[in-house]
């Protein structure tokens, strides 16, 4: 612990970090030591996974998928770069649904734009094994879910490639072919399968 | 309703939807207008997210990935799901109460387009971070550190997909560029 906040000390000392996130990091640090001790006696698994954080999200043009998941899901958007942005599942300050842990942010989208220009791997660096994996398709949980007035109001947005999947979901193609689906709280992981 | 119908109809003219969409929207549009939730129909509101629901996971062989997403990051297996060629591992909040779940399945052939986006990885929050139980967690379970910083982190599981776990400090979209 000392040894952290040493470090994280000497960060604030050197201008690497400001001193609000000192002392965000340092607060959080203090808090979760004891805590960590309890939570792991309790839990078969040592690291227990609370949320999804974000999904990153690649695509040829970051803006424009931004605008349609801003304009589908209602998201603002934040921290803009030249290449990605992020897209938080609500306001600045907000809890996630059904979530009580004070240390849990809200899940957020990053999209991304490839950088054509960045550098190549240097000398050295291993490069990064191709994934034999991929996540296909990702559902959302929609509050007050309808399908017949969701898919009313998606057609209005001009969403293409709607296709009906059973009572409580639906999904759609963003800008760039990628599966998007929408269900509501009766969608989960004990009702779907 | 008549900015709508006015927004429809400019859709209409520069071909982003063909008659026979623009019909149907009015009339479902006048339907949820006439039972009293004009809201929905409003382009532009868009709709609440509560949450990602699940994460469909497609590889050669789901009961790898079960067993790595169940050790490593505590993701509980839903009774009476697994099926010899999928299941839902569950984390989050419970089921119908804004839980998440991760879908590992057995991968096998689409006639979908390929879609010209990638979702090239995947973050989990985890609670009560402890640096040194989170690094030493994973080296104990053999799992070598591919990447990241103190608070947020980067592992491959076994089909080489990148997964990063990290704590509010690290990880929070209201701290971008802080």
């Amino acid at each position: 612990m000392e040894g952290f906040v040493a470090q994280k000390l000497n960060e604030f000392a050197t201008g690497k970090i400001s001193r609000r996130r000192l002392i965000e990091t340092l607060t959080l640090a203090a808090t979760s030591a004891y805590a960590a001790g309890s939570a792991s006696a309790q839990s078969e698994s040592p690291l227990k996974a609370q949320l999804i954080n974000h999904v990153s999200y690649t695509c040829p043009n970051f803006k424009e998928a931004a605008d349609w998941y801003s304009k589908v899901f209602n998201l603002e958007q934040v921290g803009p770069t030249a290449r990605d942005v992020a897209l938080p599942f609500g306001k600045k300050g907000e809890q996630p649904y059904g979530v009580s842990a004070k240390d849990v942010p809200l899940t957020h989208l990053i999209i991304r734009t490839p950088n054509p220009n960045a550098p190549p791997p240097r000398g050295g660096e291993r490069p990064r094994p191709a994934p034999q994996a991929v996540i296909d398709h990702i559902g959302y949980t929609i509050a007050d879910f309808n399908r017949d007035r969701a898919k009313a109001a998606l057609t209005a947005m001009g969403v293409k490639n709607l296709r009906e999947a059973g009572r409580y979901s639906l999904h759609m193609d963003d800008p760039f072919g990628y599966d998007v689906q929408i269900s509501g709280l009766e969608a989960n992981a004990l009702s779907d399968g | 309703m008549e900015r709508f119908i006015a927004d429809l109809v400019k859709q209409f003219e520069g071909g982003a939807v063909d008659r026979r969409e623009f019909c149907q929207t009015v009339a479902l549009a006048a339907a949820v207008y006439a039972a009293g939730d004009a809201a929905n129909a409003q382009p532009g509101t868009g709709f609440k997210v509560l949450g990602v629901n699940h994460l469909s996971y497609s590889c050669p062989d789901y009961t790898k990935a079960r067993d790595f997403y169940t050790s490593v990051f505590g993701l509980e297996n839903a009774p009476g799901k697994d099926t010899g060629k999928r299941t839902n591992l569950m984390f989050g909040p419970p089921p119908g109460k804004g839980g998440s779940f991760l879908v590992a399945r057995n991968a096998t052939p689409s006639d979908r387009p390929a879609a010209r986006a990638v979702v090239d990885h995947i973050c989990l929050t985890l609670s009560n971070w402890n640096e040194e139980r989170v690094r030493g967690t994973m080296k104990a379970k053999g799992h070598e550190i591919s990447g990241g910083r103190d608070g947020s982190l980067h592992v491959l599981d076994p089909f080489n997909y990148d997964v990063q776990f990290a704590n509010i400090v690290e990880e929070d979209a209201f701290r971008r560029g802080q």
